[in-house]
């Protein structure tokens, strides 16, 4: 029974495909292609970092080239656009989290950075002012690096059995962040998807591979008025 | 007709002779039956108990859940499932005590309905547990109440309604599943849910209805049938059976346990009532033989003497099922403050009728082998008094009788073990034993008959001589003491087994808390906090995220394209694409072992060789890699060339953190990675008090208490383990009072002898002497022979019943070898003292 606990426990957002407990899940759930995110520096192109969660990740698809930045990559490189996605998610993923991973992905120039951090804090309940500070401490380490750097922010929001305090309070960070840092914002990344059983996985959070092509077309909406060259 | 009054009348007589005789001989079956009985009835008493606590488990005969509002057409599907059903959503919310003004992250329940069915909502005050339906009330989990200083009484805010504090709940049936885990539990009322808009569309809400049906329901079964229209639905659901089965093996090792018992009693009970019967017919065989002077013919001693045997049998048996109840009856009774759980005795009928019956059917087995040969006993023999030329051997009719006690032995066990290859593995197992038993019985007479000098002392030469010179008992008493020990010795080392395991698998030295998303600056700050609490950091480990990009030079992509396609039984490259968490570190912790290849520890970080790596064999094999296979890592974006140099296998029923790939130490320290810390917290107030601290200091760490959850399995895991012990226990003691009811029969075999050698002038000291080394002889060798036959039994059980590590303390073993042998020698004086304490002439006039 102990291992029942963590195992299901490690599943979803918060742990997904941990190596805790979670034995064969995930070692048995990608047979698919995988097309590598190869980070090898590319001079003709510039570099759109996605830095989020399991969202960004495609925790739960076939493979990572069904998530939302791949989908978001395809329509980049049919339009024939000289940018090149690099998906920096990790499962379960908070805030916190991310703020102490930055560093090591701003070893590679980025051009246009995607932020797409905080779900997993909503979810665990963590409060809002940590998820802020956290969400602007990585802004500032983006800015500190690459001044010239375009900046989106995702916004997210959490559902409403978690409050309604809880609910807005969360929802504002995302809008209030943005202004403040001059970034471009995707109201709700979930946007038509969220709450939708037909596009989520059973887990009732994660999309589907059509969920994400909806999450990518979000997102493509905002982030093709800060590219060049079109 | 009169002929048969008088076949009757003729074993009525006979028994008269000696019935005190008569009484040793029926006591043995009584023992041999009550044990049986007892043993059986315990077993079904205990069963049932721990049924009952299994029950708690789930709270309810079925549980169905889905985490999708239910449609209009499964609404009515669900309604006619059961007229008693309960209804419940759950969810995560943030929680307002507004007295404090402090918020956190709960699991709220809105339960409607008479939920739980199987234990209670434990609750201070206790009334609260029911009657909160009835309000605007909430029950609010113990560790929410200590950390805002809250009371019985006070208000909590969930969405917007405020509920009034009904009672604190310290556990909950149904309550031992994830959601518990992640955050404390406040029940409320459903009639409440739509004011709190809570439920709204976008809502992560898990639909639960519980069921229970009248007693005897066979609910599996229901369940298979409702299965197609169930995963239609998309719903998931549980029942008691599917629960125990995924609670782990416990209860799988109990109901195995108490076969085995099960089965030995089985097995006592023969042996208690075959070596009194096998012992009684050949005392009859000199009266027999002058019934037959006197004109009675072969088929008529036959019946007279099957007559007489299997109304002893059946008296031995309804007394010793009697005796068996009334032991379950009273013990619990007796035991009452030291028992973990309620046993409710009920008489088993079942267990009676299989007591009486066994007891009356090996009686006329037994007492058919020795009797079939009264066929050819010869009026001479009255006169001539050689009882071992009586030949057993070659008598077609033996077979029979010998395949018919095979038959018996097989369609008894399998009513144990409800299984037939079970049944006949164990039949073999005892036929096997019985051989090697009584061959080593013939192999002391054989050694003894060479052995045996003429130049030694008297005492040791008779004391010897005795053990293979006519009239010995040294086959049946070496069979049913070696049988014995090895019953008693196979149930020691085999509980010793079990109970090991429970407590490996128990929490008591396992974490009950789990902080994670430690960030590597915050690490040695938490430990440091984890330590000034006096708390142990029992497992510190750093987890990073990574992808495989390719194995031996191929991406996923080829490697699916080479793999196919796939033929049967190849192995292919699955888990490739997904998310992997990996760590690193210096050496192996407790649940691994390396199966292949050598570990390494640490590289030097500027070495630019392949880094060596270690996997877990299941994922090794998922992925199809070998040792000395090349796989290239992409850790957040830099990709690390690596080389498998070991394969581990990993135990993951454990509180812990495993890896399906570690790294050595050297390289990754400067990857993204967090912290996740173990420990173990002793009390609700300790755990309160060190999530305070943490989420005070670290706001950012998430917190698991698997503290309600774990003692909720320790306590039945003390419970089954407690059953384990009792029963074994309860098994040892009376197979040693069959042990000595079965020497004890040996009474009337050296009575003649000692009076003989009494008369001649022995000494009692002499006597003693003699019949001290003959009882030694025969319980040392037995209980020797008994004891090795256990160690490899309980191998064979562990390995292929149990499928556990074998291991045997020798200790036990030992202690058995000795007290069974002085048992033995104390039994065998005290079957001679009678004739020792007396004048030789007072002893020879009475009737021995």
């Amino acid at each position: 029974m102990v291992p029942k606990i963590l195992v299901v426990f490690f599943l979803g957002v918060l742990f997904a495909a941990c190596g805790g407990n979670k034995k064969q899940e995930a070692a048995t759930d990608g047979n698919g292609s995988a097309k590598p995110t190869d980070t090898a520096v590319d001079f003709h192109k510039k570099n759109i970092l996605f830095f989020g969660n399991s969202l960004t990740a495609g925790y739960g698809l076939d493979d990572v080239s069904q998530a939302f930045p791949s989908v978001v990559q395809n329509k980049i490189d049919s339009l024939k656009l000289p940018y090149k996605v690099i998906n920096a998610g990790n499962s379960g993923e908070t805030s916190s989290g991310g703020n102490g991973r930055i560093d090591w992905l701003l070893k590679q120039p980025v051009d246009v950075f995607v932020l797409e951090l905080g779900a997993n804090d909503g979810l665990r309940g963590i409060p809002i002012k940590e998820t802020v500070k956290n969400l602007q401490a990585i802004v500032d380490k983006v800015k500190a690096k690459y001044p010239a750097c375009k900046l989106v922010m995702l916004g997210m929001q959490v559902p409403p059995n978690m409050g309604a305090d809880y609910a807005n309070g969360f929802k504002g960070v995302f809008p209030q962040l943005a202004a403040k840092n001059n970034m471009a914002l995707v109201p709700f990344l979930l946007d038509g998807v969220g709450g939708n059983p037909a596009l989520n996985q059973a887990d009732g959070i994660h999309p589907t591979a059509e969920g994400a092509k909806i999450v990518a077309d979000n997102v493509w909406k905002v982030l093709k008025t800060t590219l060049d060259g079109r | 007709m009169a002929k048969i009054f008088w076949l009757f009348t003729m074993a009525w007589r006979d028994s008269r002779k000696n019935r005190p005789r008569l009484m040793l001989f029926i006591s043995s079956i009584v023992f041999g039956i009550a044990a049986l009985v007892a043993i059986y009835s315990f077993g079904y008493d205990l069963r049932r108990s721990i049924d009952d606590q299994a029950a708690t488990l789930v709270g309810a005969d079925l549980a169905i859940s889905t985490n999708k509002p239910v449609g209009q057409n499964a609404m009515p599907f669900l309604d006619s499932l059961g007229a008693t059903r309960s209804r419940e959503l759950s969810f995560v919310s943030m929680v307002l005590f507004p007295k404090s003004n402090g918020t956190r992250l709960v699991q709220v329940r809105a339960l409607q309905g008479g939920f739980p069915y199987y234990g209670d909502l434990e609750t201070t005050p206790v009334a609260a547990g029911r009657s909160f339906l009835g309000g605007r009330n909430a029950l609010v989990d113990n560790t929410l109440m200590l950390q805002f200083n809250a009371a019985v009484g006070d208000s909590v805010k969930l969405g917007q309604v405020t509920f009034k504090i009904a009672g604190i709940l310290n556990k909950a049936p149904g309550q031992t599943g994830v959601a518990s885990s992640v955050a404390p539990v406040v029940f409320i009322p459903l009639q409440y849910m739509e004011q709190t808009g809570l439920a709204k569309k976008g809502s992560r809400i898990e639909y639960s209805f519980y069921y229970k049906y009248a007693a005897g329901t066979d609910v599996t079964k229901m369940v298979d049938k409702l299965k197609p229209r169930l995963e239609k639905e998309d719903f998931n659901y549980e029942t008691v059976d599917s629960r125990k089965e995924n609670t782990g093996r416990f209860f799988n090792d109990l109901t195995r346990f108490l076969a085995l018992v099960g089965f030995i009693a089985l097995l006592l009970g023969c042996v208690g009532v075959a070596s009194a019967i096998n012992v009684y017919v050949r005392e009859k065989i000199s009266s027999i033989a002058i019934m037959r002077c006197l004109g009675a013919t072969a088929l008529d001693a036959f019946v007279i003497y099957l007559i007489q045997i299997v109304g002893i049998g059946f008296i031995g048996s309804v007394l010793g099922a009697e005796l068996g109840s009334f032991i379950q009856n009273v013990l619990p009774v007796v035991l009452k403050d030291f028992l973990p759980l309620t046993i409710n005795t009920v008489i088993s009928w079942p267990a009676i009728g299989q007591g009486v019956l066994i007891g009356v059917v090996i009686s006329f087995l037994f007492a058919l082998l020795p009797l079939i040969s009264i066929r050819k006993i010869s009026p001479l023999f009255t006169f001539r008094l050689s009882f071992e030329s009586v030949n057993f051997a070659a008598d077609p009719l033996r077979w029979l009788v010998y395949s018919l006690i095979v038959f018996f032995i097989i369609t008894f066990a399998y009513l144990q073990l409800g299984s037939i290859l079970g049944s006949l593995f164990f039949t073999v197992g005892i036929f096997v034993a019985f051989l090697v038993l009584t061959l080593v019985a013939k192999l002391l007479m054989y050694t003894m008959r060479i052995v045996v000098r003429t130049t030694w002392g008297y005492l040791v030469r008779q004391a010897f001589a005795n053990l293979y010179r006519p009239n010995n008992q040294t086959i049946i008493l070496i069979v049913s003491i070696g049988l014995s020990t090895m019953f008693i010795c196979t149930l020691f080392i085999v509980k010793d087994i079990l109970t090991e395991q429970l407590v490996v698998s128990g929490s008591s030295t396992q974490s009950n808390m789990v902080l994670f998303d430690i960030q590597t600056q915050q690490q040695d700050a938490v430990a440091q906090l984890t330590r000034q609490q006096g708390l142990p950091v029992m497992q510190q480990v750093p987890i990073i995220g990574a992808r495989i990009e390719e194995i031996n030079g191929k991406t996923a992509e080829q490697a699916k394209k080479d793999t196919l396609p796939q033929r049967p039984g190849e192995r292919g490259r699955r888990g490739f694409g997904g998310e992997l968490r990996l760590t690193y570190r210096d050496s192996l912790v407790s649940s691994e072992k390396v199966t292949e290849g050598k570990w390494v520890g640490l590289v030097d970080p500027a070495s630019t060789a392949p880094i060596p790596i270690s996997i877990e064999d299941h994922y090794a094999n998922n992925l199809g890699v070998k040792l000395g296979d090349h796989i290239t890592f992409n850790v957040q974006g830099t990709n690390m060339a690596t080389v498998v140099t070991s394969i581990r296998s990993v135990e993951w029923n454990r509180v812990q953190t495993n890896f399906r790939v570690i790294f050595p130490k050297g390289v990754l320290e400067q990857a993204p990675q967090f912290h996740v810390l173990l420990t173990r917290v002793p009390s609700t107030a300790a755990s309160v008090k060190f999530q305070q601290a943490v989420v005070r200091q670290f706001p950012n760490i998430s917190i698991i208490d698997l503290g309600l959850v774990l003692s909720v399995l320790d306590s039945l895991l003390d419970k089954i383990s407690y059953v384990i012990n009792f029963m074994s226990a309860f098994s040892i003691v009376t197979g040693i009072i069959v042990l000595i009811a079965s020497v004890r029969i040996s009474k009337y075999q050296r009575i003649q002898e000692s009076v003989l050698l009494r008369t001649l002038g022995a000494t009692r000291r002499q006597i003693g002497t003699i019949n001290a080394l003959e009882y030694f002889f025969l319980g040392l060798l037995s209980a020797l022979t008994g004891v090795l036959i256990a160690i490899a039994v309980s191998w064979l059980l562990a390995t292929y019943s149990f499928k556990l590590p074998f291991v045997v303390h020798l200790a036990a073993p030992g202690i058995l070898l000795g007290s069974i042998t002085s048992l033995t020698v104390v039994i065998g004086l005290l079957n001679s003292r009678g004739i020792l304490n007396r004048p030789p002439l007072e002893v020879l006039r009475r009737d021995v």
